[in-house]
């Protein structure tokens, strides 16, 4: 593994799985996917993505709970990338 | 010994602390018990068998708790904690017929997310998780931002251009130019500026502040630019955030 993903950010691959790990969605325990990402990218690296990955983790509910919408330059600029990836498909899983 | 950037440790040990004190709606007893219950909810088994349900509102129960919060304030912190992904604006009404009026449930909001960030951080980074702070006694201030209105999200907000003198700077126009704003998530929680404060005076030391963001000339953390953001589109989609 060289550590590059073909979406073109060093380490994807390992900073993908700290942060499935971190937000339990990964087979792997955590422990061991923040060693690996250590050995690639250092301590002050791990710390900084673990902090990237908390703050992310509760910035979300603060948009998803209070139902603050996309910008709309933003919402137009990226309306073809949210129809072919389906990510307009999480609005129809809104409940209740 | 993990070492942890000076200024987010010193950010996370303020909001800590912050939690144990009177804010704007909540007394800082019941902070404290909204952040127990934001723990509790990661064991409730009412919240476990709602996440795997194809809709929530198809499963019926009562979440493990021992608070003596409102029955919708423990609703809106288990929801929020375990499926935010999924939550409504028919939800959130049902909460307000509940009794739990915007401000309370913004600034339960704010302390929900803290609380979720602080613990997420520190099991991430390999750190013991911290006791929940001692609540001091003190009646919270109860003041509503005037300019306040409705229409961007589900409750009021207040708008920088809105703000009067008596608000905080919740915007960061001071000393200026303003820092804090340019998108609408910024405006999330400005009905209770003080929650509102707390928040992203944490959050930016996590993340970047919007200036630093916007900078590309350098990097302000041990991983780049690219490498925040692939965290954050990839946490956002895990938690099937649509902002």
């Amino acid at each position: 593994m060289d550590g590059t993903s073909d979406v073109g950010v060093d380490h994807a691959t390992l900073l993908g799985a700290f942060a499935e790990s971190a937000l339990a969605t990964a087979a792997e325990p955590l422990g061991a996917s923040r060693a690996r990402l250590m050995e690639a990218i250092g301590e002050a690296g791990m710390i900084d993505a673990a902090a990237v990955i908390a703050g992310f983790n509760g910035i979300t509910r603060i948009a998803d709970a209070t139902g603050i919408p996309l910008e709309v330059p933003k919402a137009e600029q990226t309306a073809g990338l949210r129809a072919d990836i389906g990510i307009d498909r999480f609005l129809e899983a809104k409940s209740w | 010994m993990t070492n942890v950037r000076s200024d987010m440790t010193q950010a996370q040990a303020d909001a800590w602390r912050w939690i144990g004190h009177s804010g704007t709606w909540w007394t800082g007893a019941e902070r404290i018990g909204i952040a127990a219950e934001t723990r509790r909810a990661a064991t409730c088994a009412l919240c476990a068998a709602r996440r795997t349900a194809l809709s929530p509102a198809a499963v019926a129960g009562t979440h493990d708790t021992s608070s003596s919060l409102l029955p919708a304030a423990v609703e809106a912190v288990h929801r929020i904690r375990m499926d935010s992904g999924r939550l409504g604006i028919g939800w959130y009404e049902h909460l307000q017929a509940g009794g739990l009026s915007d401000a309370h449930y913004v600034e339960l909001l704010s302390i929900v997310a803290i609380v979720v960030a602080v613990d997420t951080f520190r099991a991430a980074s390999g750190l013991p998780m911290l006791s929940l702070p001692v609540p001091v006694a003190g009646e919270p201030s109860r003041r509503r931002p005037a300019g306040a209105k409705p229409g961007l999200a589900w409750m009021p907000t207040l708008a920088p251009e809105d703000r009067s003198p008596e608000d905080p700077d919740l915007y960061r126009d001071s000393p200026g130019p303003r820092e804090r704003g340019g998108g609408n998530v910024h405006h999330a929680l400005s009905l209770v500026p003080q929650s509102m404060i707390h928040w992203w005076d944490m959050f930016e030391t996590m993340y970047l502040p919007a200036p630093a963001m916007r900078d590309f000339s350098r990097e302000y953390r041990a991983i780049s630019h690219a490498q925040i953001e692939f965290l954050a589109a990839r946490v956002a989609a895990i938690n099937q955030c649509v902002y």
